[in-house]
């Protein structure tokens, strides 16, 4: 563990660390940085509400994507682990498939399905679920599907190694026993996969919230998440300070959710242990 | 090696004790229609990427689905570079794979085994590229690049060790990740037993943990491939002229203009993945593989 | 098309070969130089790869790119400290205040070396640029839905607020290319200027915009998909969504009084770091060829720099439909002063006010 623990700080700390140094320098333009350390890009951040509110649509759609993620893929990646027949090996390929096709070319795709006359808007119209052509382009909306498009793939798989170490004989026999499907999802295949939720819904979470691709493209310059906020404060307004200060606020929120949901956990298995 | 589903006795009791039936099973059906639906959020924009490389009009710069005059020409016209770009693309997603379990496994084994101090802190900083804006990691590895050159005269930038780094950087939690999601479930004893029977920690490892492990490792290998495969904002920074990834070739090659030909390779990686899998599915049974990985 | 620049590939290689034989006493002028250039991708590069490049090989060199946007391509300059990894690199008006007042990244060209510039107005080149190209920004509009909506063809950004329209216009990006020129053309419009955008962020509020678009291509594809019944682009975008079987046109729109249509236009520079200068002036100097001028115009719906090129543009049914080609009427259009204008600026309070 020590050499691996080495390799990864080292490039962790020495590819931040000019990169973090800078965020307490001021912007003189140009990439350009002052030469005293100063807090000026915090405190910038933490009382210009602009800024505070893209933290908030950033941890949002990244909660909303996840959690849906989740919903879709966990049916999905338990019929995989569960099946007996080859299909499963076709339905596995059909995910990995998908993930392998870059967002970049998957936004055409979406653009088409979600188009004014195309065939989502023409079901939901002849439905009557709405009565004018809905878009998802250039809305938070568009920007938890296209993040879903990122992690879905990888939500699935993920799901499906947790679900491969829970025997199949624990859910059997609870059906054998007479509990309902349901029952039986709740009570046995859920507290036994929750360890491995977490991780998994942590990981894709944390996916959501470094991807600029899909939130950019799909956010139609409308959405502004953090990474699409960094990626412009560097491409654009060549800022590294700032794009510094964006970069440690958003790592060290997800350390402090991260750190968060892993002590909720720990503090909810020790309830269920008093309670059973 | 209660956890291994495919073992003896679970195999016996599912042969012997199929599921009770009663009525008609709303649950299942239900179940069913769910997840179709989940297949066609993921995969109608395929269907449509693919449907339309085979539109054989005339050039159109623009997608057109579905395709008119179905035709194969856009397959023609994709343009050398890009799988020159795919051939880069193959080689650097599968050396950070690899990379990624020779040092994702034993860090999963130290979160998980190990009694330190600050073992959550440690993990959070195992898993902390992954919080890590990719395009942050890019432009801070190239920084990081011209500064060590500066000092040493050995410049990683453009090269394909400065590209891997970066690569291996992101990679490597996914398989710290899947692999410590299996440790935490495996029971630790298993292993004290095995040494306390005399086995040395090597064959302990070999013998007991890799094989339950093993799921982990194929799925985070895959993942590691999958992200470096797709990265576009860090490969950005760290490619160089002549010498591009493939998401890369595709993203700017649809800066200025768009050609069919995109759709069309694209199409190609998405056949050439179904072929690779069946391949696997044939040679060596990629469920079985991804399932138990303890034969 | 694309078949046919395949066989201009072949028939460039074909040239080369002729031409490596018949100028072998002068070949070599470039022997084992390497160029690069830093510009887009896609048939942009293509237009390059397939014209200039030949033409530089045989002549003993070799040619590579750095692909990306101008502001990407900066980012890259300015992440190497200025050691830039290419030789030269096209620039956008944007930049003016990058480049040529407080970078320094740039040096200078050799006009005795570009013949071809002397086809070029005065501001077009000095000693350390020459313009390389321009687009004109146009109102690009579905005529068929107008009529069928009823809606007179715009002349002006405010003919496009009506409820008709509400959600399908697009608007560029202000990471896009195009989108500081048309950022700046929307303030004119608006009563305000470089130094004032805030009136150019009420106008786009009221626009009701479907989205901002990043890549033209997206443009074209919700012109055909019916979402989109205006947008802002260049005309070379609305003259490929036309050729995609869309039934678009161009307007050049009314600015003010002084100003009709909108110009953007883009700079050829040579980097301080660059060793190949003599390679560097050689290529800008066959980009300022009438023939390639006149390709990247067909191909990419710009315009010429070259007025010879301008000239025969007249040639063209729909680019003649599309641009606006009367020297007098050209004079007319807006290009915005950047070295007014704080782009950081610009961007921080376009953030603020498109935020959804």
């Amino acid at each position: 563990m020590l050499p691996s623990f080495i390799v990864i700080g080292i490039l962790i700390v020495a590819s931040q660390y000019v990169f973090l140094k800078g965020s307490f320098y001021k912007d003189l333009g140009l990439g350009r940085i002052g030469d005293t350390a100063v807090l000026d890009n915090y405190i910038r951040f933490f009382t210009d509400p602009f800024y505070l509110r893209t933290l908030w649509i950033t941890i949002k759609t990244s909660a909303l994507a996840a959690f849906f993620t989740l919903l879709l893929g966990f049916p999905v990646a338990y019929l995989i682990a569960r099946m007996r027949s080859r299909w499963s090996m076709l339905l596995l390929a059909g995910i990995v498939v998908a993930t392998f096709v870059t967002i970049v070319i998957k936004v055409f795709g979406l653009i088409i399905i979600f188009a004014a006359d195309g065939w989502v808007n023409k079901m939901l119209l002849g439905l009557h679920i709405v009565d004018r052509p809905y878009t998802i382009i250039g809305n938070q909306v568009g920007v938890v599907v296209g993040l879903m498009h990122f992690t879905l793939g990888f939500g699935v798989l993920l799901l499906y190694s947790v679900i491969q170490t829970i025997p199949r004989s624990l859910e059997e026999a609870a059906q054998i026993h007479g509990a309902s499907r349901f029952r039986m999802h709740l009570r046995v295949l859920l507290p036994l996969s929750l360890p491995g939720i977490t991780v998994g819904s942590l990981m894709i979470f944390n996916m959501c919230m470094g991807a600029f691709t899909s939130a950019a493209l799909l956010g139609g310059g409308r959405v502004f998440t953090l990474p699409v906020l960094i990626q412009r404060t560097v491409m654009m307004e060549v800022k590294y300070s700032m794009a510094g200060t964006l970069s440690a606020i958003l790592l060290i929120t997800v350390l402090l959710i991260n750190l968060l949901s892993v002590f909720l956990l720990r503090r909810f298995r020790t309830a269920r242990l008093v309670v059973t | 090696m209660s956890y291994s589903p495919t073992n003896a006795t679970d195999l016996v009791q599912r042969r012997n004790s199929p599921p009770p039936r009663m009525g008609f099973p709303w649950g299942r059906l239900f179940h069913y229609v769910y997840c179709s639906l989940s297949y066609i959020f993921l995969l109608a924009p395929m269907v449509v990427v693919v449907g339309a490389s085979l539109h054989g009009g005339e050039f159109y710069t623009a997608i057109r689905f579905p395709p008119v005059e179905p035709s194969l020409r856009w397959y023609g016209e994709i343009p050398s570079s890009q799988f020159e770009a795919l051939g880069l693309s193959f080689l650097l997603a599968g050396g950070a794979a690899l990379g990624a379990c020779v040092i994702g496994i034993p860090a999963a084994l130290g979160i998980v085994r190990a009694r330190l101090p600050g073992r959550t802190f440690i993990s959070s900083v195992f898993r902390a590229p992954l919080q890590i804006p990719s395009i942050v990691t890019g432009i801070a590895f190239l920084q990081l690049y011209y500064l060590f050159g500066d000092a040493t005269g050995l410049y990683f930038q453009g090269t394909f060790l400065g590209l891997y780094l970066g690569h291996l950087f992101v990679a490597t939690p996914y398989v710290i990740g899947t692999v410590t999601a299996i440790l935490q479930r495996f029971d630790s004893r298993l292993e004290e037993a095995a040494l306390s029977l005399g086995a040395s920690r090597w064959s302990t490892f070999r013998r007991v943990t890799l094989p339950v492990i093993m799921p982990g490792v194929y799925a985070g290998a895959l993942y590691a491939f999958m992200v470096s495969f797709g990265d576009v904002p860090i490969s950005i920074f760290l490619t160089a002229p002549g010498f591009v990834t493939y998401p890369v070739e595709l993203f700017y090659g649809m800066e200025n203009d768009f050609n069919p030909s995109i759709l069309a390779s694209a199409s190609l990686v998405i056949f050439f993945c179904l072929l690779v899998l069946l391949g696997m599915q044939k040679l060596v049974g990629l469920d079985n593989l991804l399932r138990s990985g303890s034969r | 098309m694309t078949i046919k620049r395949r066989k201009a590939a072949t028939q460039g290689a074909l040239i080369a070969i002729g031409l490596g034989v018949a100028a072998s006493a002068s070949a070599g002028e470039f022997d084992g130089v390497t160029l690069t250039i830093a510009t887009w991708g896609g048939t942009w590069k293509s237009n390059i790869e397939e014209v200039i490049v030949p033409k530089f090989e045989a002549m003993g060199g070799k040619v590579e790119f750095v692909t990306g946007s101008p502001q990407a391509n900066l980012a890259k300059l300015i992440a190497a400290r200025g050691r830039a990894p290419f030789d030269v690199m096209e620039v956008l008006d944007a930049q003016e205040k990058d480049f040529f007042t407080t970078g320094d990244f740039i040096q200078n060209v050799d006009l005795s070396k570009i013949p071809n510039a002397e086809g070029l107005d005065d501001w077009q080149r000095n000693e350390s640029r020459v313009a390389s190209w321009n687009t004109q920004e146009t109102i690009c509009y579905d005529k068929g839905k107008f009529a069928e909506l009823g809606l007179e063809p715009p002349t002006t950004y405010t003919d496009l607020i009506n409820e008709k329209l509400a959600g399908r216009i697009s608007i560029p990006d202000i990471t896009s290319g195009g989108g500081l020129a048309n950022f700046g053309a929307f303030a004119y419009a608006a009563g305000g200027d470089e130094t004032n955008v805030q009136p150019a962020l009420d106008l786009i509020n009221k626009l009701d915009a479907l989205k901002f678009w990043s890549r033209g291509g997206e443009v074209i594809t919700q012109f055909q998909s019916g979402d989109v019944y205006a947008a802002i682009v260049h005309a070379g975008w609305c003259t490929r969504a036309k050729n995609a079987g869309a039934n678009v046109t161009t307007a050049h729109p009314k600015i003010n009084d002084e100003h009709t249509g909108v110009n953007k236009y883009g700079w050829l520079v040579i980097m301080k770091s660059s060793e190949n200068t003599d390679a560097a002036n050689w290529y800008i100097n066959e980009y300022l060829d009438p023939e390639f001028q006149l390709r990247l115009a067909t191909k990419a719906g710009v315009v010429p720099v070259n007025k010879e090129a301008i000239a025969r543009l007249e040639e063209d049914p729909v680019l003649a439909e599309m641009l606006v080609l009367d020297p007098a009427k050209l004079d007319t259009q807006l290009r915005i002063d950047y070295s007014k204008a704080d782009i950081a600026s610009w961007n921080d309070q376009w953030n603020r006010a498109v935020t959804k």
